[in-house]
């Protein structure tokens, strides 16, 4: 064997060893979560005895099961609502070129680059003062507001990459600007706006730190109950509702990829 | 007609159905696990009363009182330790009581119950519930533990300390361990430099009895600060080998009251829900099946069996002879113990 | 004349919804904080307001919370160096190397822990890391004898926390940009003799350096802004300008303190995202 078809086949080992590595760091704990709400110590012990009185006691636990549902509520509605107006803003973006259009671009960086420790502060102060309150409205607000964004980008970059020319040809060929939009762009654009509504639940699903302000009490989401019950006295119930939620998380997206091939060839 | 008369007596019973509902709960914000919380007691209050009891918890007085501010009219009854109760007063965070309301009120240990600390221009502003102390706790099984707060600093227990991440119960204890009277400390460096010589010696900050218990049971420390009811709780409840230990230089007392909150929904039910706390019936239970700081009851505290912890712990007059009781402190001073503790913070997080 | 009024209301109508969102819930709530920040107490009690400059002095006179800021942006350079060494060659090799159904399953992989709670993962490390802890025994099974693995509350807990959230940004970006290198480049580049170490410095990477950035930013960013995974996982260690920060709201009400420090962070955001503005406008251009 050639020294250099030896290098190949070390560095193809070492290339594949680091992925797979990669992966047991990015999948151990989540692992270790799982089993933990198998197991019966309370005070998260070893050895393991299996149990599943934690998933049998999470059925009567109404406050995790109230903030796991308004979770999902804000989730869906911050979803709906950032998917829909930042389509229209990236379709303004691809369309039009105005005065102002690159300070509106640069303006969508804020949400993204400020930490959310000081948007959420903030919110929080501008709320209470205002009286506009905190509240799920008022995390809806914030959601939206962090996920609009990621929609406007993931959006905008799937339309760049059909360019102008089918709306031209369409144009050409008599459509009216309606019938471009509604019978040639927006079926062209569905990967994408797909995509965006994805992310944007992800956003708010996973969002912890702009809830944590906007939280009231005896309002909750999920996030926001388990960091008071991580702070101030929980059981591996916690465990058994965050496995949950991940495995129903983890299998929405693997639906999705099945049906989009998100993430395979272009 | 009878289309306008169903539509009225539906309005009305929305009406009704809606007003109890709305009045029946009793909201109540305390440290979690601090008896209020019992489920025994929630049923035994819901099942005399009807209403229900909802709770939410704090992690130090500073985020109770920083509750209150931002969340007017979300509370009934709030625990308050008599250190801060002025103050929430004067804030408008809490309103007057009617002592006539409290049927166990007359049973309270006078000394208590009239504690200056609970009164703002002749107004009851607190009913006292619980008094206890903030010292050492100790693991039975590894821990000597002598008689002096410098266990703290005992380089044989480096890394195996616990504090509770609170501005002014450090301050405090720093400030005993320098033979000083915590309540009008004068030499600020000593007790800077006290607290920064613990660094090498804490292991983390606990911030709920629940961690507490968690990391004693992982072992992560051996010799933690606690307070005096929830060591007896750890010990008496959860199995743990907990020691507590009050030293020769003193320990922190404190006594806790039940205050009414500005804005509550359902005073009635909140004064009922103070009452029963109050109550012998509900001590009692709590100390002897869990682990209780001493009552402000006199008449329940004569009801607890010779052997509680309570009385042993408490009631011995060597013992509690050095104890400083928590006063209340003035703007200026809870800012310069909070500066005092979050640069000794940055200083062990270096 | 007509055709332009039509097209400024299309314009208006379809960025006017989403802009008018972020002014009320980004812009406006910012304004307020500024405010509060040059007040001298926050909207309690009774006072009459009071414009101060003294919350914005403490911490340029108060050593410990400038010591807290340099902790947090030491943490930040930390964690996204990490990510870049671990992330960028997990990247180059899905990218480059695997190709087909394999390399749309490991995305996939990669990518999903992204959609469970940040919070929880966290969480679960206090239980991996901590002493008698699953990889205290792990390690002991394999290596008996071994002295007690305690990582709990301690700085590298946090880094491996912030590192475990943050991992996948960076595998991501840097995915994008190496895959949308044209092979033809570096057949050229083989054919003309160059081995492939010089490939990889003088090719691939000066092309997948937006991607970097644009990675490096996504994690620098909310790291140094954070708390939760500092505080659950750092303990004594944990204390850094976002933990103070967060304080002020949630426990001792000092919002103008707390507004402050929050703007000094900002500015030091910005001033970073200016100097990685060239870079990243570039990464804008190829995507």
């Amino acid at each position: 064997m050639n020294q250099a078809r030896l290098t190949v086949l070390v560095s193809e080992g070492a290339g594949r060893l680091w992925l797979f590595l990669v992966l047991v760091f990015l999948y151990l704990p989540i692992l270790v979560l799982a089993v933990m709400g198998l197991n019966d110590s309370v005070h998260y012990t070893l050895p393991f005895t299996f149990t599943t009185r934690w998933y049998e006691d999470l059925a009567s636990n109404e406050r995790l099961l109230q903030a796991s549902f308004n979770s999902v509520a804000v989730a869906l509605a911050n979803t709906v609502i950032a998917t829909i107006l930042g389509t229209m803003a990236a379709l303004a973006f691809a369309r039009y070129r105005f005065r102002g259009r690159t300070v509106l671009q640069l303006l969508l960086f804020p949400p993204i680059t400020i930490p959310w420790l000081i948007i959420g502060t903030s919110m929080l102060v501008l709320f209470f003062w205002t009286g506009i309150g905190r509240g799920l409205h008022a995390m809806l607000l914030g959601h939206v507001a962090l996920s609009l964004p990621y929609v406007i980008i993931v959006v905008g970059a799937r339309l760049a990459s059909i360019g102008p020319d089918l709306e031209e040809a369409a144009a050409s060929l008599g459509a009216t600007p309606f019938q471009s939009l509604v019978r040639v762009q927006i079926p062209v654009m569905a990967p994408g706006i797909v995509a965006a509504a994805l992310f944007a639940f992800a956003v708010s699903f996973d969002q912890f730190v702009i809830s944590y302000f906007l939280a009231p009490p005896g309002v909750s989401v999920l996030p926001v109950e388990i960091f008071s019950a991580i702070r101030k006295g929980f059981t591996p119930e916690v465990n058994a509702i965050s496995t949950i939620m991940i495995v129903i998380s983890m299998t929405a997206l693997l639906l999705f990829a099945r049906l989009s091939k998100f993430g395979g060839e272009r | 007609m009878r289309i306008s008369g169903m539509i009225a007596s539906a309005l009305l019973a929305a009406a009704v159905a809606a007003q109890p509902l709305a009045a029946a709960e009793v909201r109540v914000l305390n440290w979690q696990g601090y008896g209020t919380d019992e489920a025994w007691g929630v049923e035994a209050f819901e099942a005399a009363t009807g209403h229900t009891v909802v709770h939410d918890y704090f992690n130090s007085e500073q985020e109770m009182l920083t509750k209150l501010r931002t969340s007017p009219g979300a509370y009934d009854v709030v625990l308050i330790n008599s250190a801060f109760t002025i103050q929430a007063a004067e804030e408008g965070l809490i309103q007057p009581i009617d002592s006539a309301a409290i049927s166990n009120f007359g049973d309270l240990s006078p000394g208590l119950r009239d504690a200056a600390e609970f009164r703002l221009d002749g107004d009851l502003y607190g009913v006292a519930w619980t008094w206890g102390l903030t010292s050492i706790a100790y693991d039975t099984e590894e821990v000597d533990p002598g008689n002096s707060i410098e266990i703290l600093w005992d380089p044989a227990h480096a890394g195996n300390v616990a504090v509770r991440d609170d501005s002014v119960e450090n301050v405090y204890l720093a400030a005993l361990a320098t033979g000083q009277n915590m309540n009008a400390p004068e030499d600020l460096d000593a007790i800077r430099q006290k607290l920064r010589d613990l660094k090498p010696q804490i292991r983390t900050f606990w911030s709920s009895e629940d961690e507490w218990n968690k990391e004693f049971a992982a072992d992560a420390f051996d010799v933690a600060v606690y307070w005096s009811g929830s060591a007896s709780r750890s010990a008496k409840a959860f199995g743990l080998p907990v020691g507590y230990l009050i030293p020769k230089e003193g320990a922190i007392a404190w006594l806790d009251g039940l205050s009414l909150a500005a804005g509550s929904a359902n005073p009635a039910g909140a004064l009922q829900f103070i009452d029963y706390m109050v109550s012998p019936d509900h001590f009692v239970r709590w100390d002897t099946e869990v682990g209780a700081p001493a009552s402000a009851n006199g008449v329940a505290m004569n009801q607890l069996p010779e052997d509680a912890f309570n009385r042993q712990v408490l009631g011995d007059p060597a013992a509690t002879a050095n104890l400083q009781f928590m006063a209340p402190l003035s703007d200026e001073t809870r800012e310069t113990f909070l500066e005092i503790w979050e640069e000794t913070k940055a200083w062990y997080a270096e | 004349m007509r055709i332009e009024t039509r097209r400024r209301w299309a314009i208006a109508w379809l960025t006017g919804p989403a802009y008018l969102w972020l002014a009320v819930t980004i812009f406006l709530p910012l304004s307020a904080m500024l405010y509060f920040s040059f007040q001298k107490k926050g909207p309690f009690g009774k006072h009459a307001s009071e414009f101060s400059l003294k919350h914005y002095e403490a911490f340029f006179t108060k050593g410990y919370l400038q010591d807290l800021m340099w902790r947090s942006l030491e943490m930040g350079f930390h964690v996204t160096g990490l990510c870049i060494l671990i992330g960028f060659p997990a990247a180059y090799w899905l990218a480059r190397r695997i190709r087909g159904r394999w390399r749309e399953a490991l995305f996939l992989l990669i990518v999903l822990p992204f959609w469970s709670n940040a919070l929880v993962r966290v969480f679960s490390w206090t239980i991996v890391l901590r002493p008698d802890g699953v990889l205290d025994r792990a390690v002991q099974s394999v290596i008996p004898g071994l002295p007690a693995i305690d990582l709990t509350d301690s700085y590298p807990a946090i880094i491996i926390g912030l590192v475990h959230s943050y991992l996948p940004y960076m595998i991501l970006t840097c995915f994008l940009s190496l895959q949308a290198i044209d092979e033809s480049l570096l057949e050229a580049a083989r054919s003309l003799g160059a081995r492939s170490w010089t490939i990889l410095v003088r090719i691939i990477l000066p092309l997948a350096v937006p991607g970097l950035a644009a990675g490096s930013i996504l994690i620098f960013v909310p790291v140094i802004g954070s708390f939760f995974e500092p505080r659950l996982l750092g303990g004594p260690k944990g204390t850094v300008i976002g933990t103070v920060i967060e304080e002020q709201f949630t426990v001792v009400s000092n919002w103008p303190l707390g507004g402050a420090l929050s703007f000094i962070l900002l500015a030091i955001v910005l001033l970073i995202l200016a100097v990685a503005a060239p870079v990243l406008k570039n990464h804008m251009r190829t995507t």
